[in-house]
This record gives C-alpha cells, sequence and structure tokens, in this order.
C-alpha cells in the first residue's frame, strides 16, 4: 500500500507524540496486567495457610447467604454472591448498604465489611492496572490513556504498512542498534497487533463506559438507554416484591436446577460461579445464577429462575442468547482471558509483558534517533527521556516486586498492617526509584535499577519460603500449583532482570560512545 | 496538528456516534436488541474518525470533511426514524 510522504509524516508524529503522552501508562497498565491475569493465585500466595483450607461447601454457602439476609435487611433488596469453587474457595457476598456502599461478608464474618477479603496484593496489583494507583481520576485517565493508545496503534500501522509483509520477520541484529530495536518494535507490534487492538478498545470502553453512555443517550437511544440496560445486561426480569414472605427456595437446590437447565439446553458442562438475588424471601424473588459454560468465546451464561420455586424464568446460555449477551460476555472474555484452556492466561501474560516491551522500546527508539553521534554530550531532552523511562518503568518492576515482598513478609509479622504497609511500600519504592534515575546519569541509573529489580525479584521465593516454609520444591510436592508458578515466575523474572542488567552494564563499558547508555570515556569527560 | 487533532477529538466524537447510532438502528429488531455492539462499536469507530482527521492537509479540511460525515450520518439517521423505517 502507498502513501504520500507527507501523510507519512503526519502519521509518524502523530505514533511519536501519542506513543511518548501514553507510553508510560501503558507500560504500567501492561506490567500489572499481566500479573493480574493470576488473580486468582495471589491471595492464595499472600495468606498463610491458605491452601490448607478445606474448599467450602453449598452448606457454608447457605449459611452465608442466610447470616448476611438476617442481619441485614437492605441486603434482601439485591445481593450477589460467589459460589464455593476452584477459582474462589471460600464463598464472598456482596450488597450495598442504604447510603449505597459496597459491603462483603464471608465465612463466619456477617457483619458487613467495606473490603472484601484477601484483596491485598491482587488488588493493589489490580488497582495499578486500571488506574495507576491514582484515586478516583486514575480510571478515566486510563480510559483516554486507552484511546490513544488505540490511535497510536492505527497510525504505527500506517506507517508500517508500506514495509509490514517484507520486514515481518526481520530481526537485524548487528552494528546498527536502532535497526535491531525497530525491528523489535515492529515484529512485536505486528504481530500481536490483535491481541493490542482488542486491550485497547476493550479497555477503553471499561474506563469510560459511564461516561459514554451518558454522551450518547441523548444523541442516538432517545434517553432511554437507562431504560433498556437491564434487559441488555442482566438475565434475569425485574419483578417488583410482592411483599408476601416466602420461605426461599435452598441454594442446593437452585444450584442444581441451573446445571440441569444448562444441560438441556446443550451446556454439557456448566460450573455456577456466582447468584443475584433480588427481593430475597420475598414471594417474588428471582436469582440468577451465573456460570462458566466451557466452550465458547464468551463461556460465560446465566439461568434466571424464581428463588423460591425454581421454576426458570429467562436463560442466556452459549449459543442461545441474543446479540447482546453475546457480545458482552465475549468482550468481558476477551479482555481477561477467561476463555479457552489453560494456557490462554499464560499467553496473556507473554502478551501482556510484550506489550510492557512495546511502550519502552518506543521510548528508546525516540531517544536513539535523536542520539548525536559525534559528541559525547547528549541533548537535555534525550537525557530526561531517558531518565524518566527508567526511573518509571522499571521503578514499576522494583516496586511491585516490594510489594510482593513486604506482603509476604507483613503477613506473617504484623498481619494488621499488612495492607497498608504494602501499599506504602509500593509507592514509596517507586517514587523512590524515579527519584534515584532523576539523579543519576541514564547509563548508571538502567543498570542500578535493573540490578535492584533483580535481588528483589528474587527475594520474593525466598521470603515466601523462608517465612511459609513453603519452598518451590516443597509447593511442587504438595501440589500447591498457584504457590510453585508464582515463585517459580518470581525466579525466572528475577534472571531476566539481572541478564537486562548484565546487558546493559556491557553497553555502558563496551558498546558505541556518544550515548545517553554509554559510560562517558575520562578523557572525553573534560572536553 | 492541533487543529486537526481537535477535529478529531471533536468532530470525530459526532461521527463515531452517528456510526453508533446507525449501528443500534439499522439492523432488524428494536434498537435495543444492538445497544451492546454499538456501545462496543463506537470506541474504535471515534479511534478511526480522529485517525481519518489527520489524513488532510489542513484543520479546515478535517473539520469540513469529519463535521460533514457527522451531519449526514445524523441526517440520515433522522430520516429513517422519522419515517418509521427503522424500529
Amino acid at each position: 500500500m502507498k502513501f504520500s510522504s507527507l501523510t507519512l509524516r503526519t502519521f509518524t508524529t502523530l505514533h511519536t507524540w501519542v506513543g511518548l503522552v501514553a507510553g508510560f501508562a501503558l507500560f504500567v497498565a501492561f506490567y500489572a496486567g499481566a500479573i493480574t491475569v493470576f488473580h486468582h493465585d495471589l491471595p492464595l500466595w499472600q495468606s498463610p495457610h491458605a491452601m490448607e483450607q478445606p474448599a467450602q461447601t453449598l452448606e457454608d454457602a447457605q449459611r452465608l447467604l442466610d447470616g448476611v439476609l438476617e442481619r441485614h435487611p437492605e441486603a434482601r433488596r439485591h445481593i450477589g454472591m460467589t459460589f464455593p469453587g476452584a477459582e474462589t474457595p471460600q464463598s464472598v457476598a456482596y450488597w450495598q448498604d442504604a447510603k449505597g456502599t459496597w459491603l462483603f461478608a464471608w465465612a463466619d464474618q456477617y457483619d458487613g465489611s467495606p473490603t472484601a477479603p484477601q484483596a491485598g496484593l491482587a488488588e493493589l496489583v489490580n488497582e495499578l492496572h486500571y488506574t495507576l494507583g491514582l484515586p478516583v481520576a486514575g480510571i478515566y485517565l486510563m480510559g483516554m490513556v486507552s484511546l490513544l493508545y488505540g490511535l497510536a496503534l492505527l497510525s504505527g500501522l500506517v506507517i508500517h504498512l508500506p514495509k509490514l509483509l517484507g520486514d515481518l520477520f526481520a530481526l537485524r541484529p548487528g552494528r546498527n542498534l536502532k535497526q535491531m530495536w525497530q525491528d523489535a518494535h515492529n515484529v512485536i507490534g505486528v504481530l500481536s497487533l490483535p491481541f493490542h487492538l482488542l486491550f485497547a478498545v476493550t479497555g477503553a470502553l471499561l474506563c469510560l463506559v459511564f461516561l459514554q453512555m451518558a454522551a450518547l443517550n441523548p444523541l442516538i437511544y432517545d434517553g432511554k438507554l437507562l431504560a433498556a440496560l437491564p434487559a441488555a445486561m442482566d438475565t434475569a426480569p425485574i419483578r417488583a416484591a410482592a411483599g408476601q414472605p416466602v420461605r426461599p427456595g435452598s441454594l442446593a437446590m437452585l444450584h442444581a436446577r441451573a446445571i440441569a437447565v444448562a444441560n438441556d439446553q446443550g451446556q454439557a458442562r456448566f460450573e455456577p460461579a456466582y447468584l443475584k438475588l433480588a427481593n430475597a424471601g420475598d414471594a417474588n424473588a428471582v436469582i440468577e445464577i451465573t456460570g462458566d459454560g466451557g466452550v465458547s468465546l464468551g463461556p460465560l451464561g446465566a439461568v434466571a429462575m424464581d428463588a423460591n420455586t425454581g421454576q426458570v424464568l429467562h436463560t442466556q446460555l452459549p449459543g442461545r442468547r441474543d446479540a447482546n449477551h453475546a457480545t458482552l460476555a465475549a468482550a468481558y472474555a476477551l479482555h481477561f482471558g477467561e476463555y479457552g484452556n489453560g494456557l490462554v492466561p499464560w499467553l496473556y501474560f507473554a502478551l501482556g509483558l510484550g506489550g510492557a516491551f512495546l511502550f519502552y522500546s518506543g521510548n528508546l527508539l525516540w531517544i536513539e534517533s535523536r542520539r548525536k553521534r559525534r559528541q559525547q554530550e547528549q541533548g537535555r531532552a534525550q537525557v530526561n527521556m531517558a531518565r524518566a523511562t527508567v526511573g518509571v518503568c522499571i521503578g514499576l518492576c522494583v516496586a511491585v516486586s516490594a510489594a510482593f515482598v513486604s506482603v509476604q513478609l507483613l503477613e506473617h509479622l504484623a498481619p494488621a498492617q499488612a495492607d497498608a504497609g504494602m501499599r506504602w511500600t509500593c509507592f514509596l519504592v517507586w517514587g523512590g526509584c524515579a527519584l534515584w534515575a532523576a539523579l543519576r546519569a541514564p547509563w548508571q541509573a538502567a543498570r542500578e535499577l535493573l540490578w535492584a529489580a533483580a535481588i528483589v525479584t528474587a527475594l520474593i521465593p525466598l521470603v515466601h519460603g523462608g517465612m511459609s516454609g513453603l519452598w518451590l520444591w516443597t509447593s511442587a510436592q504438595r501440589g500447591y500449583w498457584p504457590l510453585f508458578w508464582v515463585d517459580g515466575v518470581a525466579l525466572a523474572m528475577a534472571i531476566g532482570f539481572a541478564a537486562m542488567a548484565r546487558a546493559s552494564s556491557r553497553r555502558a563499558l563496551h558498546g558505541e560512545p556518544n550515548s545517553v547508555w554509554s559510560r562517558p570515556s575520562p578523557g572525553n569527560a573534560l572536553s | 496538528m492541533w487543529a486537526r487533532a481537535l477535529a478529531g477529538l471533536l468532530a470525530g466524537f459526532f461521527l463515531a456516534a452517528a456510526v453508533t447510532g446507525l449501528l443500534a438502528w439499522l439492523p432488524p429488531g428494536p434498537w435495543q436488541s444492538a445497544i451492546v455492539p454499538s456501545l462496543i462499536a463506537f470506541i474504535p469507530a471515534w479511534m478511526l474518525a480522529a485517525l481519518w482527521a489527520f489524513a488532510f492537509r489542513t484543520g479546515l479540511r478535517a473539520w469540513t470533511w469529519l463535521g460533514g460525515s457527522a451531519l449526514a450520518g445524523f441526517a440520515l439517521l433522522w430520516l429513517l426514524r422519522a419515517n418509521h423505517w427503522v424500529l
């Protein structure tokens, strides 16, 4: 495909600036997002003895539901609860109090806590992923970053299109380092383009959907969008309370009914994951049971029933659902990697780290293409960009690993302070790394922060083993695979950081001189 | 560059909204049955509209083309609905 050189120049400028503006936030989103893929495993790793607790049964879930409904009248209007299962071994119930605040209850804790149980580490990493850790405005900021990300992807595609096929499998290592970085940036960008477009779209949607609906409602939906949403998003019909108390059906009966209905509709497998219950205890109580339906791009389907009799009111199951529910389930599953078999999360993890590399290498390319090859002194903008890239990006890697290490220590030494302590550690270490990078020369900061990342990440399996007695091999022996993989991946990443630190050292000492990444030779420093 | 960026941001928003409206109203059946697909489609539509703005030499041309297309889209949507050709 041919474009005029003027068009190509415009799109190159667009790609560069949109990429630089959004790139830092996207690095954080992708690095934290890659770890968030394993958000079910992190609580097991974080809390001591989580693996030894017996999985809960439906009776435990029934007791929790009854306990909460008895104590909290406002939960009777609407309550959600997870079923005990492989992903959530312990049931959690959640509802809104009179003021609209979400409350959580679990095990024998029926009072209602404003924080979910074991939210800790998994929640911190998830918050970094979709808000950068910024309260309130963070999510909207990330929504706009996602839009810019889409623009960067599309403009990058336009620039690269004329050479796309010819250069696809070209990775030219050698004297021209910029060419190699450019090749790596292009090949990762092109091969993972569908994945990246998917994230740009679903990421923007997840962050901005409420603003988007508010803006589009009067323009194209006649102001009737909000009234139409429940039918488009939920499965259960809305029924007004009859004001007549009735003895509710048991969870065991409703659970079995939902599975039987799904089987009848061609779902060979249906594992109830969570329920939504409206008007509990009333004659018109409605329950919606959502479950994993197996082989589909959007595997989550739902069965809505009368909560007292188990009579089916409506279903939205894979293969038999309307366009709204099919696209919603698919968009959700595609963003969170919750479809396909057990390899999909690992693919998402790899692509997430690849995405982080894409933004990091983009910044490096910006610096490299503005390098002054004939003098040691580099431009102020290039030096600052190098410092910011190292401080923010590698600093984040150090900070996330520090959060893992600190939460593991605190869970054993001062459990009450675990959550706050882990957050302080994470953000103080991140700020400290950024400050360090601001004060040192880029070639020094890169090397030092990469070594810091390697050491702190290597501490993750060591501190976990030391504190809980569960070393890599003990976890493997006992079949505690979630713990084994968290520690194992940390070890692999520590080795990766160490390799990068060594490469940075080599580049600083023996690579081409006259760069922000090279050590100034003593003779030149004076001239 | 900035004039075109603004055209992509604002005129592009309305163009994407018009495309989203057509996507919601044109398929068979009531518009309510295409709410989620249309809400999803709005995002790439806005991105592509913003990208299109940069294909023009000047900000004025970008505003003219994107704004004109948005108006045409909304006019078509209004025409379809005023004549009850869509539900």
